[in-house]
């Protein structure tokens, strides 16, 4: 059973990366709140009694879960049909990119490319927030969970509910779709 | 050829996987600057958790004490006395229920017989004779 310790100093820290996964997906900071909220409740009312190296693949569970219910109820509230199956980049045809070859440019430390005096660090940062707020959602949680998150791609799949091939793919896209809209912008490693 | 391809398949993996983990390098460092009253939210929700958790593990406690009392009184190993006793109060009342409904049931055959015998035991008053109706009554067919 986790302390009472641990659980604290395990909520503090992923409270704020949590905070922004909401961000990303709901678009609303006030939202995100109550949703991260949520999820430390059901944490600790459910699960409190669990070892702590349990907690971490029960809170991005719950917190997918929670995101996911806020969705719902706004499709309730708003009666507004949200296609959430629309996991395609728009950008499918890559024919003309060569990833491999941004991927290996945008190596070291992220960096603007001509103008890195006169962006600073903060608006670059923002930028790649936006672009990670911009890619499909399930891309972008499969993403989150796996290289911020750090879990491995069968605690990924777990979290999503999905396969570990599917895990795989999501990811393989969105850093492809990174890549490209990083480049876009001027922005590499 | 087959090595080859198993080369660029690595590369690519390799590079995808180092542009990721600077991405989330980048991520992390925003998510270290959040606004203070968002701060003071994730702060407050945090400690509500807490609190919450640490109501659960007192009642986990409670109950752990309980399974003690109970190994100590040597029921700990079946739960079905549990249950005997929760279903024990309503057939003490179903009991009850069919006890009075027999009870009412005798009495009132009880006062009926009384009646009866009474009246069939004592002698006919001498004004029933001057009855037109129990004269007609006895000078009636029996089976009519």
């Amino acid at each position: 059973m986790a302390t009472e310790k641990e659980l604290s100093d395990f909520l503090k820290s992923v409270e704020k990366r949590a905070w922004k996964r909401a961000v990303y997906a709901v678009r609303d900071d006030d939202a995100a709140l109550d949703i991260v909220q949520d999820t430390m409740i059901r944490l600790s009312e459910k699960y409190a009694d669990r070892p702590a190296a349990e907690l971490p693949l029960l809170f991005q569970r719950i917190l997918s879960n929670a995101t996911m219910d806020w969705f719902r109820r706004q499709k309730v509230r708003n009666q507004v049909v949200r296609n959430f199956s629309d996991f395609e980049s728009a950008a499918g045809k890559e024919d003309d990119f060569d990833i491999l070859e941004t991927l290996e440019a945008l190596g070291g430390p992220l960096q603007s490319e001509s103008a890195a005096e006169s962006v600073s660090r903060a608006q670059i940062l923002q930028t790649i927030e936006a672009e990670v707020a911009l890619l499909p959602a399930r891309q972008r949680e499969a993403f989150l969970l796996r290289y911020w998150e750090e879990l491995d791609v069968a605690e990924t799949a777990a979290s999503m509910g999905c396969s570990e091939g599917s895990v795989k793919t999501h990811c393989s896209r969105a850093v492809h779709a990174l890549a490209k809209a990083l480049k876009a912008k001027g922005i590499s490693t | 050829m087959k090595n080859d391809n198993r080369y660029k398949i690595a590369a690519r993996e390799a590079a995808e996987s180092r542009f990721a983990r600077n991405v989330a390098a980048c991520l992390t460092e925003s998510a270290g600057t959040v606004a203070p009253d968002v701060a003071e939210r994730l702060r407050f929700a945090r400690e509500k958790s807490l609190e919450i958790a640490r109501r659960s593990r007192d009642g986990a406690q409670g109950l752990g004490i309980t399974a003690s009392g109970e190994a100590i009184a040597g029921f700990s190993q079946s739960r079905w006395w549990l249950r005997f006793a929760s279903v024990l109060p309503l057939v003490a009342l179903v009991g009850g229920l069919v006890l009075i409904q027999d009870w009412q049931n005798r009495t009132q055959i009880s006062v009926a017989a009384e009646v009866d015998e009474a009246l069939l035991g004592d002698d006919l008053p001498i004004n029933a004779y001057r009855d037109p109706g129990f004269s007609e009554f006895l000078k009636a067919p029996p089976n009519e």
